[in-house]
């Protein structure tokens, strides 16, 4: 396992290293904005003293590496800034929000996961069953995310009346913030259905592309694994196709597909801004939309930053998986 | 009739109209060694793939193989599982490929259902050092020909059984070195005198088929065209083909080729001194490792020079340094400045583009040669004439070819810009025995008629014997022996020389 340490180390690392960059990156946009903090701060008709009192106490005076260091320290003891539109600290803002889009895009990245897997395995089958997953696939993935939501709204909630129209249900108190994991945890099935029923529409929405375009990589890939000698020998052995699939198959043909999975659930974070409108989903996509259209600068970044974050750390997670599955990784450059 | 361990009758199978293989009975009885010999595109590896009961996809099937009283084409699935599980083993050409990269060679060997112990001991039987590491070792941290008795091990570590009752190998030798191949044939020899299996080996190399075979099994065209005792078949073929495939194969003991005809001038194109060459060790930044160690070499206007050796020894390496594909580590590389060394591959197929003609790829030299376009196309059908391709060819596309015109289009286009020196990295190590020849003889022609040099680089000391005028052994990065072709093969003074010669598969070892 020396290599595998080693090359994790390498990887933990590089993920050290982007997070300042990141931080820097975005606090460098925020202070080069043509829009002027300190004037929504101190508000449109505020006097010029007034305005260089804003300035100041924004510490947009100051130069760029103190200006930095100050903003690296404040963000590190939790202080991203004062929303201007809610006038909370932004930080606690994003606490409320956060898990709401957490949960929706968890759910939605298990369903895009498993319908990936089962499209791709499915798909890479010769005969009837595959042709028609395939076909199917390039049905989902010409269809537009909006559309299907709507589509999706008149046959689940007007004409069955299975799923709500949108919002989270009632929202219990608890620990993580989740509904579906508190109603687990304070032990209610009731609010737990609850939960499922509004998270299934928005969770499939978001799922739909992003399962599609895992299930056409992990296809290829594996048509071309199923291909190779190895799994000519395995099939010598006497394993059948499915057993060779499931041992020698998927993990070979993993690489690829680990890739696009981590790629996809990224854009989920920012995919669900749109989402989260249609169903009016308290999370950060919403708290997002209404902070672009007050110029709140504050709240911006600070979502910028929370998704940046998951974003690097999702990479160090796909990162970690493929060290995992292939060996020869833990040894090449 | 109860020593029959497998029954093939009737077997045809075909593609859409074409038919790979047309009709076979053949019967493989205990303690067997077949060798099914044929040229690509024989059907041999197809019936290979029938008898394991894994035909190839969208194939139309006719016939039966009757294996332990089971159908192996149209049986239900699971007593064919149950056959191949217990009954058969496999291995298979390419020992890069046939082990899974992300599974440890242990848990490959024992895939079917094998103790550890019995992993271990299975794997030291096929002469994997060390086994009780090794089984732990990942594919990739194994050399080639390790890989392959790994794989070997795999296919005889039936369970319960001692061994299976059929091996069948498909080309289990073509892609190791000499030395190598000899102790994996040897391998599978020990395995059925131990465990009275029956191997069918499926191989284009006669040499092979005559260092163990007791029947030897000629296909071509999807039929059988003749099979007997080895020894039969080899000295008394009753079969053209047969006749044919013996005539062309290039054999250690067959004639010498140029080394009459040798150019006697002392004029070296190419001249080598003390060539060095370190590549870096991965995650050793500042360490390196020496694969060149002052290697010296001429060659003459004219002449032809074989480099032989096993992978590893450098060879390759020092080609590409003469190449100038690659710089040298120190030494000196002097060559006349209208040399132009060009290089030919072994895999002549992905040498040229796949999208273009193979004229436009003439062509396109020539113009960087200099040519006025109005005389390209007359110059594209002579050259096209000089390696004995139809001057219509220059239209067709590399995957329209056959090997053979491929390698032939190749060397087409290295002449285009006249160079004096022809540098060839195992010009003919991918091709059937009688394109071997035919490309080999091509060659030795073009050195004759327009004296540019030859500088080969082989694995083969057939094909050296054939083409070269000199041999120089290397191994570790080093030339241990130089010399007349002649003298080498008929006094060899190097002990790896000699190890060489002796591990060459040869038809003379049947008399």
């Amino acid at each position: 396992m020396t290599g595998f340490a080693r090359q994790f180390g390498i990887r933990l690392a590089s993920m050290a290293g982007v997070l300042p960059v990141l931080t820097f990156v975005v606090e460098e946009i925020q202070r080069q904005l043509p829009s002027d903090p300190a004037r929504v701060l101190a508000g449109r008709t505020a006097s010029p003293q007034a305005l260089a009192a804003a300035r100041e106490r924004l510490g947009l005076d100051e130069p760029l590496i103190t200006h930095y260091v100050g903003y690296l320290g404040r963000l590190l003891s939790g202080d991203l800034g004062t929303s201007v539109s809610t006038r909370r600290p932004v930080a606690d803002d994003i606490a409320t929000y956060l898990p709401a889009t957490l949960e929706l895009v968890l759910v939605a990245a298990l369903l895009a996961l498993v319908g990936g897997l089962l499209l791709g395995v499915v798909g890479a089958r010769d005969g009837l069953t595959g042709g028609l997953v395939r076909v199917v696939s390039v049905a989902g993935a010409s269809a537009a995310s909006f559309l299907l939501a709507i589509v999706l709204l008149l046959v689940f909630y007007r004409d069955l009346g299975w799923f709500p129209a949108g919002g989270r249900g009632d929202t219990a108190d608890g620990p993580t913030g989740m509904t579906l994991l508190d109603s687990l945890l304070h032990g209610d099935p009731g609010g737990f259905l609850d939960a499922v029923r509004h998270v299934v529409l928005p969770a499939v929405v978001l799922a739909l592309g992003p399962a599609v375009a895992i299930g056409r990589v992990l296809r290829a890939s594996l048509r071309e694994v199923m291909a190779a000698d190895f799994v000519r020998s395995a099939r010598a052995k006497g394993a059948g196709w499915w057993l060779t699939v499931w041992r020698h198959g998927l993990r070979n043909a993993a690489g690829p597909a680990l890739s696009m999975a981590g790629l996809q659930v990224s854009i989920m974070f920012g995919g669900s801004v749109v989402v989260e409108s249609l169903f009016s989903w308290p999370g950060l996509g919403r708290y997002l939309s209404t902070a672009i259209a007050a110029s709140d600068l504050a709240a911006i970044t600070g979502v910028v930053l929370v998704l940046g974050v998951a974003y690097v750390l999702l990479n160090f997670l796909v990162d970690t998986l493929q060290l995992l599955i292939d060996p020869r990784l833990r040894e090449s450059e | 009739m109860s020593n029959i361990v497998a029954r093939i009758s009737g077997l045809t199978v075909g593609f859409g109209d074409k038919r790979a293989v047309d009709g076979v009975d053949l019967q493989i009885r205990a303690g067997e060694i077949v060798a099914l010999v044929g040229e690509s595109g024989s059907g041999k590896t197809v019936l290979g793939s029938c008898l394991l009961g894994i035909p190839p996809a969208h194939a139309q099937i006719g016939g039966t193989i009757d294996i332990d009283g089971v159908d192996m084409l149209h049986g239900p699935e699971k007593a064919r599982h149950h056959v191949r599980r217990h009954r058969l083993g496999a291995v298979f050409q390419d020992p890069l490929t046939s082990l899974d990269p992300t599974m440890k060679a242990g848990a490959q060997v024992c895939e079917r259902g094998a103790s550890d112990e019995r992993g271990v001991a299975v794997m030291a039987e096929c002469g994997v050092p060390e086994p009780e590491a090794r089984f732990h070792y990942w594919p990739h941290q194994l050399s080639g020909g390790l890989r392959q008795r790994v794989s070997i091990a795999g296919a005889i570590a039936t369970d319960p059984e001692e061994a299976p009752a059929l091996i069948v190998a498909d080309e289990p030798t073509t892609a190791l070195d000499v030395s190598v191949q000899a102790t994996v044939v040897a391998l599978f020899a020990r395995l059925r005198e131990q465990h009275g299996c029956s191997v069918l080996l499926i191989t284009h190399d006669l040499g092979v088929a005559a260092q163990i075979a007791d029947r030897i099994v000629v296909m071509s065209a999807g039929r059988i065209r003749e099979q007997g005792p080895a020894r039969k078949v080899l000295r008394s073929p009753e079969h053209p083909y047969t006749r044919q495939l013996l005539a062309s194969r290039l054999d250690i003991a067959g004639p010498f080729g140029a080394a009459e005809t040798s150019f006697a001038t002392a004029n070296p194109v190419l001249r080598l001194r003390n060539i060095t060459k370190d590549f870096p060790v991965p995650h050793h930044r500042r360490e390196s490792r020496r694969v060149l160690h002052g290697v010296s070499l001429d060659l003459a206007e004219g002449e032809s020079v074989a480099l032989v050796g096993e992978s590893g020894s450098g060879k390759s390496t020092l080609l590409r340094i003469a190449a100038g594909l690659e710089p040298a580590t120190g030494g000196t590389i002097g060559s006349e400045a209208d040399a132009r060394p060009q290089l030919i591959f072994q895999d002549a197929r992905a040498s040229l583009t796949p999208w273009m003609p193979v004229g436009a790829q003439i062509a396109e030299r020539l113009a960087l040669a200099g040519v006025a376009r109005s005389d390209r196309p007359g110059r594209v059908a002579e050259l096209l004439e000089q390696v004995g391709l139809d001057p219509a060819v220059a239209r067709s596309r590399p995957r329209q070819m056959s090997g053979g015109q491929c390698q032939r289009a190749a060397i087409a286009r290295a002449l285009a810009s006249s160079p004096r020196v022809l540098l060839c990295d195992e010009p003919v190590s991918a091709l059937d025995a009688t394109l071997a020849t035919q490309v080999v003889e091509l060659l030795d022609n073009l050195r004759r008629t327009t004296g540019v040099a030859l500088l080969l680089v082989t694995h083969d000391l057939a094909v050296a014997k054939r083409i070269a005028g000199r041999i120089a052994v290397m191994t570790e990065g080093r030339i241990v022996e130089e010399g007349e072709v002649r003298r080498v093969f008929e006094a060899p003074e190097h002990a790896y020389t000699k190890s060489l010669l002796a591990a060459s598969p040869s038809l003379a070892a049947v008399s």
